[in-house]
This record gives structure tokens, C-alpha cells and sequence, in this order.
């Protein structure tokens, strides 16, 4: 290929149209194409037989389709064949050449391939249109066509797939709360549109929807979980507590100057947390005396509905505790000198050999120190070993001493994200699930599942954020952290103003993978017994209505992941474009 | 921002006055304002909280186990103590695990259960993982296709395959394509080769290893050892004399010579294997099963058979007992097969209850080795009517998969869990290796190929000398994640019920009670597996590091 572009490059065609190629060669083309190497000519071989085999069999299988199939390919080839000897290349033959039959392992390869999607297509469509049925009223066993898909089960079984058991009353507020969140997108969208995006009009509807966003987790709460009003109606302590706390944030971010502050400002951030809080238990009251959003249990929430809740709730969730620990991770913070801990080290190596080992119990808690003197009581071997247990402790402070200098920030960050990243999901999910109970306070009524697996996976997700961020912030040049050490800014100032402005922008597509794959993984709680997307199906399948319909519903939620996975990946794109990554 | 001109006390503390200008006051201040002081006050703080957490967590936990009344940690002898936390794991396991390759029966212990989990685990991990690998190379050099249908194909299947949860992806996998196979009767034979593809999974030929293996393995360890002495002497005499040899060639020749004289001396050195059966059959070794066979049907040639109804064949075919999976019995068969003599097999858990059927008659031999059958023919009525016939053997015997009662016994099976895992994780995990190793494809520049072209080496050689060894520097490190990722997700297993490491806990969890001490034992497992990967990770990067100022 190369070699031909360049003789027609370098000594202008004399050739004229119509003419049998003079640069046809035989033997040449038996060498490139087939007799070449021992490898190629095996590989040209083994296609040879395998096609040749399929098409033979297609022939006898399916010969219409079959005889379209090879029809099509030859006339291909011919034309193809026809342009090259005799310089007579039109376009569609001139695309032909280059992209399907540059050489005969090619021609045979794309035979092949078309045959075999002929087969995968035809199979599928059979299946899923020809002989399917599309009524609901034509699922049940009795009545059910076996040969093809009854898709009826999709309407039929609408309300499980998309809000599993969620009372039938609150489907109007389910909808309610899509569209607004359908709504704000739309608004984002419109807003952020090429066209109106330097126009006045569409700076506001920006401005309506960032602040949409902004309010959409406690409007999403509303709608979902609905509100419980408990008396009394102002609880002082939160009040207080919620002020002091908005006030401390402030305080520090204007003592490291990432804010400043005139009255106006202060103003804003002193009564922020008393009006949201007043209008929040406004709201309650409203809703409570008039009973619209009444609570809803949130283990009654399926299908879609929870799906996307565990998308949404974890991305959210875990976006800051990832940066906090990429942070930690990155952090070069003064480690912990030695002579702070080798001390407590040594300290507490000697008091647990003292009580643990030898069973000397002095002011240790009674849970702790009971029946163990390890010792003594030892029984094996292992166990011996085990009982001097507290020698780790100096191995650890080695350990902690050499591989982070004594910065507790980063070990832990380190440890927590890889830990947490070693082990599967699905493990941890379950370990949320039924270890919970065993570390919650005894008086407590436990947490629900939902929440538990909120806790797990948020774990499990923010330590994948934390090394995606780590990634954004490594991808900062050097340069940029020096120019603003130079500056004579803090580190608050420096990441703040200089450094994650950029990595975030970098983070972008990153993100938008994590967050695909958020969904995609929130399908494992299925796993654990949550009645999600895919863990209704058990729920459906069970319904004599629709007795092992699986297939039907699984292609449906194949489907349907594949469609929001890639309306997210096109969304991140344009997200992308507008940040201007990769322009300069 | 507006940068202000008087810097807050902790930021520029790193480069203090002198300290003889300053009161006394103001030093001690720019101590405590020192970033070096509050980043340590800081962690301390951090470490207190954590400690703080740690102890109310772990106080609940104790009023807890009390509350459970402490049965978790109940020791043998009936005490309570922590330390006992794991005597439970001993005691009987009381369920099945039907896919494994270790010996295991229910009433084995937990940690075996554990063990055969964690076996499964492997061996389902390690097999996709290799898969992932060819499948992903393969899938990635094709979306790099000049041919349009193959680029485009396999663009499509990286899209779709990356886009949808593994989860919906294995279930489909499961329920919908294996599950839904032919039935076993109607097996699916590829091309006649000896491979059934059904609803009850895959089975296929498989080589077993006899006795006589341990033999031919050391040569082959010789042949190994041969090789490289092979190519270390032609690398010498190259160096020294600048005579080219076929270095390669002349060491596979060495080792395929030494692993055919091991083959020969091994197979004919061995007299393991032998056949019990009674002194009056007339059978001194196993080529007069011919005649035996001749006249008891009343035939001249083996051949015959075939025109015989098959009533006459029921009664004329050989009844042979053999142990349930072992390889005498595919050693023994393979020889009856190859005769064309008629037999039928009946396989039994036990040498005993094998005896049994001998006794009562139910079949005619009993194949098996001969230390095995010398001890059980000593305890038969009279053992001299009973004589052990030796059975010549090879190293390695092919199990070939054959129909017996609308049945495939024989060969290697995978079951449709085991098939459904291994086929599901190395589909998904092919499609994010594929754009890997396109990644690493496309990073080594234009100019290298060309400069590459340019210097006239061969497509070969440019792959191997200047491609690879740049492309790969690349692939290397994502490869291992998605490794990692692998290895983690054979987790999944619980959703076709494949007893991984991860579902025998669970089970073990039931019906013991006891998750904590489980939990933990599951988590060390799997943060051994990822422990393993990321350091062979890390030792390649030190390796391969491009070093940066």
C-alpha cells in the first residue's frame, strides 16, 4: 500500500483509464497476500477453511440470507478487483479497497464477519421481533409464545421495574420529583447552549438552574422521603449548634483567606444556617398539617427509582470525601517526630505484654481483659505466637516511621483507599449490611438497609474518587505548584485558587467514567438483597403471570444501562468541550 | 482573590526572624503558629478522634457479643473467650460443594470448605484471567483494523461490553445462553471434536496424569535444564567463532528428544496399574480380552459386533468396576475403546464398595492400581481364584467424554457456573483491556514505526524490537488492574451460585452464625490477592519508570 502511493506520488500515472494495471504482478501478489511468511500463509489458510466451512453450512442453514450475503460480497470483490486491474476506481469502489478488501485475508475476513452478524442478527431478531409478542395479556405460561420474547412483560410489570415497592400513592411524587430533576437538566442544557449562552437571558436561566442544583438534594429529599414533622418545632441545640458550625467554617476559610469578608457577606454567612433551618422546619409544618409529603420508608424504594438514588446519593457523596483523601494522600504535611512516639510506643508495647500476655489486668476495661492471660491460657503453638501480640506495635511504629516519615495524614489516606480498593463491592456491601449492627450503640433500632448500603458503597466509592483525583492533581505540572509556593500563598490558597480549578477540569472525563460506573456497579446491591433495577426481576419472575421471563427483562435492563451509560459519556463530552479541555 | 500584603502569622512562619529581635512573647507565638507545630498538633488531634470513634465502636461491640450472649466465642470446653474465636471453623461443614477440584465431602471441616472456596476462586480468577488477555489483545488490534467491518465490530463490542453493568452481563450470560443450551442428549459437538456443549455445561477431552507421570516430569525438567544448556553453549560458540545457529531450534529438538525417551522409559518401567478378576476368564493380559470377546459372541473379528442385535451386545459386554475419577479408569477404557470391545463401566465412591459389587457379581474386574488391589483381593473368601492382570500404562492418558444412560461421564467438565463466570468475567474485562492495548498501540509514535521501516527491519522485528517493548510500557500497568479488578470480581460468582471464596463464607456465615470472624477471614483473603498484584505492579514500574527531573 505504501509503496504504491509513493510511486504515484513521486512519478505522475502515464497510465490511462480503462487499461489493464501495469502494475500487476502476479507473483507479487501471491507473495504479499498469501505465500509471504509461514505465518501469514497459515493464517490465510485457517480463514480459508473457517469461512469457506461457515459459508457452506449458512448455505445449507439459511440459503436466501446466505445467498444475499455472498451475493453482495462478490459483486464487492468484483468491482473492487475490476477498479484496481483496470485503473477504473470509482469512489464507493476506491472506499471499498481501502477499507475491506486491501488483501485477500481481508476479503475473507469481512465475508466472515458479515456472515456471522448475519447469524447473531437473524437470531435476535427472530427472537425478539419476529416471533415475539408485544401484548401484556400474552405473558402468562398458558397462552406465552416459546419462541420468541414476550416483551407484555415490560408493561405489565412497569410498576415493580420502576419503583419496586414503593406504595402505589407516592407514584404521582415520584414523577413529580422527575420532572423537575428532567426539568433542571433541560434548563442547564438550554442554558449552557453555544447559542444562548452569551445572550441575557440565557445567563439567568444559568443562573435559575445552578441554583436548581444547588437546592435539588433537599427538593429530591421532599419528594422521596417526605417529611416528618417531630415536635418541638424549633430544637435548640440544632439551632445553635448548626449556627456555630456555618460561623467556625467561615471563620477559618477567612483566616486562611479563601474568602473575604465585608458586613454584607458575614451577614449572609451568619443567618444562613438560622433561615435554612427555619424555612426547612416551615416547610415540615406546612406539609405535615396539610399531609402532602408524607414520610415514605426508604426500604420501600425500588427498581429505577433506587438505582438511580444510589447513583446519585454516592456520587455526591463521595466526590469531597475523595478529594479530602486524595489530599491526605498528597499531603506533605510535618510528620509525627520519633521522639513522640517511639516513647508511647515502647509505653504500650509494655502494657499489653503486661496485661494482655500475662494477664495482669489494672485499670483495663472490663471487656477487654477478661480471661486474658494469652499465655497462660494459650494452646497451641499459634496461639503462643499470637499472645505476644503487642511486639507488633513497635513493628508497626518501624513500619509507620519509614514508610511515611511519621505523617499520619497520608498513612492513613494510603491505607484506607488501597484497603478499601482491595477487597470487592459486593463484600462490603454485605459486611455493611450485617456487621452494622454489631458496632451500632446497643438502644439503637439499627440501620435500615438502605442506609447500609449507602454507608458501604459510599466507602467503597470515594476511595475510586480519591485515586482519580489523585491523578488530576498529579497531572498539574510541577511548575504550577511552584509558582504559587512562590506566591507566598498558603496551602488552603494554593489548591483552592491554583490547583483544582485545573484538575478539575482535567477530571472531567475521568469523572464521567466513575460516575457511569457508579450505576453500572449499583446493580451489585441486587446482590445483597435490594430490591434495585435488577434485583427486581426475582420479585417479577416469581409472579405466575410471568413466570421465568427473565431473559426479556434482562435485555431490558441491558438496554436500558447501555442508554443512560451513554447518554452520561455524550453529556461529559459536551461537558468537556465547554471547560475548553485541550485548548489552548 | 486579592493577594493582601500582610501575610496571616502561619504562612510565612517557615523563615522566622532572628530570634534575639524578637520578645519573648512573639517567639513563643511564632512557635506555636509554626506550620510544622500545627500540622503535628493536627494529626494528633486526628489520631485522638479516631481513637476516640474506635472506642466507642468497640464498646458497642462488647455490650454487643453480651448481648448475643457470647455464643461467637464460646470455646470447646464451653468458656468464653475471644481466643476461641475460630474453634467453630473446625467442626463439621454439613453442605456441599459440588464444583471442586480438591477431595471434599460435607462432613470435612470449615477451614477445607474455606480452602476449596479460595481453590475455586483461583482457579475460576486465574483461567478468566488468562482469557482476558488473549481476548483483549486480540480485540484491540482489531478496532485498529484497516478493515472497516472488523474496526467497527469491535467497536461496537467494547462499547456495548463497557457500557452495561457485569452483573445484567453474567445473569444473561447465565440464564438466557448457557442455561438455555441443548440438553445434555442433544449435546452441541464443535466440528466432532470431543467437546459437548450443553445445559449442564462443557465437556471435553482432558489429559490425566498416571502414576508412571512423576517419571516422564523429571525428564522434562531435564529437557528444560537441557535446553538452556543448549542455548548458552550455541550463544558461546556464536560469540567466540561468529558461526549462527538455530538456537531455538536445536534446544526444542534436545527436549523433544529427552521427553520422548522419558515418554517410552516411564510408560515401560511402570506396572502400577492392574485389573482383578477371576483366575477361570482366562485373561492373562489385557490383548486376550480379544478371544475372550471372540468366543463369547460367537463371532471371527472384532468387527462383527456391529451386525450382532444389540441384545446379544448387552450380554456379551464387559462389566468393569472402576474408583469414581480415577485415572485407571480412563486408562483401562481408552484401551477397551481403542479394541472396539464392548464394556460398560460402573463407578464407585469406594474400593470397598467396589469389592462389594465384585463379590455380588455386578461387574466382572475391577480396574484399579495394583497396591489397591492387592490389599483388597487379600480379603476376598478365597484369593487365589482371583488374579491381578497388569495393565501397561503412559504417562499421561486423554479422559475422553462418552455417552453411558442419556449421560456424558469422562473428560473434564466445567460446570454451567463455573462456564457462565468464566465466560462473563473475561467478556467484560476483555473490553476495557482492549482499549488498553489500543492505548498502548497508538502511544508509540508514527515515527517509530517509520524509522523502524526506514532502518529496513522486518514487520517481525519492528513489532518485537521497537514496538512492544514502548507499547507495552504502557499496557503493563492498567493490565494489572484490570487483573486486580478481576480477580476481585470473581465475587459475582454468588450470582450463578459458583461456590467462590466468597459464597462458601456466606454459606459458612448461615450456618455457623459467626460473621465477624468469617468477614475478616474473607477480607485478608482478597486483600492478599490485591496485595500480590499491586506489588508485582509496583516492581515493574521501578523497573520501567521513564525517570522525570
Amino acid at each position: 500500500m505504501a509503496s504504491v502511493t509513493t510511486t504515484t506520488s513521486s512519478k505522475p500515472p502515464v497510465q490511462q483509464r480503462g487499461t489493464f494495471s501495469k502494475k500487476f504482478n502476479l507473483n507479487y501478489f501471491l507473495q504479499d497476500n498469501i505465500s509471504g511468511s509461514r505465518g501469514l500463509l497459515i493464517w490465510v489458510s485457517i480463514l480459508a477453511i473457517v469461512t469457506v466451512g461457515l459459508l457452506v453450512q449458512q448455505f445449507n442453514n439459511a440459503p436466501g440470507r446466505t445467498w444475499v450475503i455472498f451475493g453482495v460480497w462478490a459483486v464487492a470483490v468484483l468491482g473492487t478487483v475490476v477498479g484496481e486491474l483496470f485503473t477504473l476506481h470509482i469512489g464507493a469502489t476506491r472506499w471499498l479497497k481501502e477499507n475491506m478488501f486491501n488483501n485477500v485475508s481481508n476479503s475473507l475476513m469481512t465475508l466472515f464477519l458479515g456472515l456471522f452478524v448475519a447469524i447473531i442478527g437473524s437470531g435476535l431478531w427472530s427472537w425478539g421481533v419476529a416471533n415475539a409478542t408485544f401484548d401484556p395479556a400474552l405473558t402468562h405460561p398458558d397462552v406465552r409464545t416459546f419462541d420468541g420474547a414476550s416483551w407484555g412483560v415490560l408493561w405489565g410489570a412497569r410498576k415493580l421495574l420502576l419503583t419496586g415497592l414503593l406504595e402505589p400513592e407516592h407514584n404521582g411524587r415520584v414523577i413529580q420529583w422527575t420532572l423537575t430533576i428532567l426539568g433542571l437538566w433541560a434548563l442547564s442544557f438550554i442554558g449552557t447552549r453555544e447559542s444562548t449562552r452569551e445572550t441575557g437571558w440565557g445567563t439567568w436561566v444559568r443562573r435559575i438552574a445552578n441554583v436548581g442544583w444547588v437546592l435539588s438534594p433537599f427538593i429530591s429529599y421532599i419528594f422521596l422521603a417526605g417529611l416528618e414533622y417531630t415536635e418541638p418545632f424549633i430544637d435548640t441545640r440544632r439551632f445553635i449548634l448548626g449556627t456555630v458550625l456555618v460561623v467556625a467554617v467561615m471563620a477559618i476559610l477567612w483566616f486562611f483567606k479563601v474568602i473575604q469578608l465585608n458586613p454584607m457577606t458575614t451577614a449572609m454567612w451568619v443567618l444562613a444556617w438560622p433561615a435554612a433551618y427555619l424555612l426547612w422546619r416551615g416547610i415540615t409544618l406546612v406539609s405535615h398539617n396539610a399531609e402532602i409529603f408524607t414520610p415514605i420508608d426508604v426500604d420501600r424504594w425500588g427498581g429505577l427509582l433506587l438505582t438511580v438514588i444510589f447513583a446519585i446519593f454516592v456520587n455526591i457523596l463521595s466526590f469531597p470525601i475523595g478529594i479530602l483523601l486524595a489530599l491526605g494522600r498528597r499531603a506533605d504535611v510535618q510528620g509525627i517526630p520519633y521522639w513522640i512516639l517511639w516513647p508511647i510506643a515502647i509505653a504500650l508495647t509494655a502494657w499489653g505484654l503486661y496485661t494482655s500476655t500475662f494477664g495482669n489486668c489494672i485499670g483495663t476495661p472490663s471487656f477487654l481483659c477478661e480471661n486474658v492471660n494469652l499465655w497462660a491460657t494459650s494452646r497451641n503453638t499459634v496461639e503462643q505466637i499470637i499472645a505476644f501480640w503487642p511486639l507488633l506495635i513497635p513493628l508497626a511504629t518501624w513500619a509507620f516511621l519509614r514508610s511515611f516519615d511519621g505523617n499520619f495524614l497520608q498513612a492513613f489516606s494510603v491505607l484506607f483507599i488501597e484497603i478499601i480498593r482491595g477487597v470487592p463491592l459486593i463484600t462490603l456491601l454485605f459486611m455493611a449490611i450485617i456487621m452494622a449492627p454489631f458496632f451500632l450503640p446497643e438502644d439503637s433500632q439499627g440501620l435500615s438497609n438502605f442506609w447500609a448500603v449507602i454507608v458501604g458503597y459510599t466507602i467503597f466509592s470515594s476511595s475510586y474518587m480519591a485515586e482519580l483525583v489523585r491523578g488530576g492533581l498529579q497531572a498539574i505540572p510541577k511548575g504550577q505548584y511552584e509558582a504559587a509556593d512562590s506566591l507566598g500563598i498558603n496551602t488552603l490558597q494554593k489548591y483552592r485558587f491554583i490547583i483544582l480549578p485545573q484538575a478539575l477540569r482535567i477530571l472531567i472525563p475521568p469523572l464521567a467514567g466513575a460516575v457511569i460506573g457508579t450505576f453500572k456497579s449499583s446493580s451489585l446491591v441486587a446482590l445483597v438483597g435490594m430490591i434495585d433495577l435488577v434485583g427486581s426481576t426475582k420479585a417479577i419472575i416469581a409472579n405466575s403471570q410471568w413466570l421465568g421471563l427473565r431473559t426479556e427483562l434482562y435485555v431490558f435492563m441491558f438496554v436500558l444501562y447501555f442508554l443512560v451509560s451513554s447518554i452520561v459519556s455524550w453529556y461529559s463530552r459536551r461537558l468537556e468541550d465547554q471547560a475548553g479541555l485541550g485548548v489552548r | 482573590m486579592a493577594q493582601t500584603t500582610v501575610n496571616p502569622p502561619g504562612s510565612d512562619a517557615n523563615i522566622p526572624p532572628p530570634p534575639d529581635e524578637q520578645g519573648i512573647g512573639a517567639r513563643v507565638l511564632s512557635y506555636i503558629f509554626d506550620i510544622r507545630f500545627l500540622g503535628v498538633l493536627g494529626q494528633i488531634a486526628f489520631i485522638l478522634l479516631l481513637i476516640v470513634g474506635a472506642q466507642r465502636i468497640f464498646s458497642n461491640f462488647g455490650s454487643n457479643v453480651d448481648k448475643l450472649g457470647r455464643a461467637q466465642f464460646i470455646c470447646r470446653d464451653g468458656r468464653f473467650a475471644y481466643r476461641c474465636a475460630y474453634d467453630f471453623m473446625e467442626t463439621q461443614a454439613g453442605f456441599d460443594i459440588d464444583d471442586t477440584v480438591l477431595d471434599y465431602v460435607n462432613t470435612d471441616s470449615f477451614w477445607w470448605a474455606l480452602t476449596n472456596g479460595i481453590v475455586n476462586t483461583f482457579r475460576v480468577g486465574l483461567l478468566a484471567l488468562v482469557a482476558t488477555t488473549f481476548l483483549g489483545t486480540v480485540m484491540g488490534v482489531a478496532r485498529l483494523s484497516e478493515n472497516w467491518l472488523v474496526s467497527k465490530l469491535s467497536l461496537a463490542y467494547i462499547e456495548i461490553i463497557r457500557n452495561t453493568p457485569i452483573l445484567v452481563q453474567l445473569l444473561l450470560l447465565y440464564f438466557s445462553v448457557i442455561l438455555a443450551l441443548p440438553d445434555i442428549k442433544d449435546a452441541i459437538q464443535p466440528l466432532n471434536l470431543p467437546i459437548y456443549l450443553s445445559n449442564r455445561g462443557l465437556i471435553m477431552a482432558w489429559p490425566q496424569f498416571m502414576s508412571s507421570a512423576a517419571i516422564w516430569l523429571a525428564f522434562l525438567v531435564l529437557g528444560i535444564i537441557q535446553f538452556q544448556v543448549m542455548w548458552v553453549y550455541l550463544s558461546r560458540r556464536e560469540e567466540k567463532t561468529g558461526r549462527e545457529s538455530n538456537k531455538f531450534g536445536w534446544g526444542l529438538a534436545g527436549f523433544l528428544l529427552i521427553a520422548l525417551i522419558g515418554w517410552f522409559i516411564s510408560a515401560s518401567v511402570s506396572d502400577n496399574e492392574g485389573l482383578l478378576i477371576a483366575d477361570n476368564a482366562r485373561i492373562d493380559e489385557v490383548d486376550d480380552f480379544d478371544t475372550v470377546m471372540l468366543s463369547r459372541a460367537g463371532i471371527n473379528h472384532l468387527s462383527e459386533l456391529e451386525t450382532l442385535p444389540e441384545e446379544e451386545i448387552t450380554a456379551v459386554t464387559l462389566d468393569v468396576c472402576v474408583l469414581r475419577e480415577s485415572s485407571s479408569e480412563a486408562n483401562f477404557v481408552n484401551r477397551l475403546a481403542r479394541k472396539g470391545i464392548p464394556f460398560k463401566i460402573s463407578r464407585n465412591g469406594s474400593p470397598a464398595k467396589a469389592m462389594d459389587n465384585y463379590v455380588d457379581g455386578s461387574c466382572e474386574m475391577f480396574a484399579a492400581p495394583v497396591s489397591i488391589l492387592a490389599a483388597e483381593r487379600a480379603t476376598l473368601e478365597n484369593p487365589n481364584d482371583h488374579i491381578i492382570v497388569p495393565i501397561d500404562e503412559q504417562p499421561l492418558v486423554w479422559s475422553i467424554p462418552r455417552f453411558e444412560r442419556f449421560n456424558i461421564i469422562g473428560g473434564a467438565t466445567l460446570t454451567p457456573e463455573y462456564f457462565a463466570l468464566f465466560l462473563g468475567l473475561t467478556i467484560f474485562y476483555a473490553g476495557g483491556l482492549a482499549e488498553v492495548v489500543r492505548a498502548g498501540i497508538l502511544s508509540v509514535s508514527k515515527g517509530q514505526t517509520e524509522a523502524a521501516r526506514a532502518l529496513g527491519l522486518s514487520e517481525g522485528q519492528r513489532l518485537n524490537l521497537i514496538v512492544l517493548p514502548q507499547a507495552l510500557r504502557v499496557i503493563i500497568p492498567p493490565l494489572i488492574s484490570t487483573y486486580l479488578s478481576l480477580m476481585k470480581d470473581t465475587s459475582l460468582g454468588v450470582a450463578v451460585a459458583f461456590q467462590d471464596v466468597y459464597l462458601v463464607s456466606q454459606t459458612l456465615m448461615n450456618q455457623s452464625g459467626r460473621a465477624l470472624q468469617i468477614m475478616i477471614i474473607l477480607m485478608l483473603v482478597y486483600l492478599a490477592i490485591s496485595l500480590f498484584f499491586s506489588s508485582v505492579l509496583n516492581w515493574y514500574n521501578d523497573r520501567v519508570v521513564i525517570v522525570e527531573r
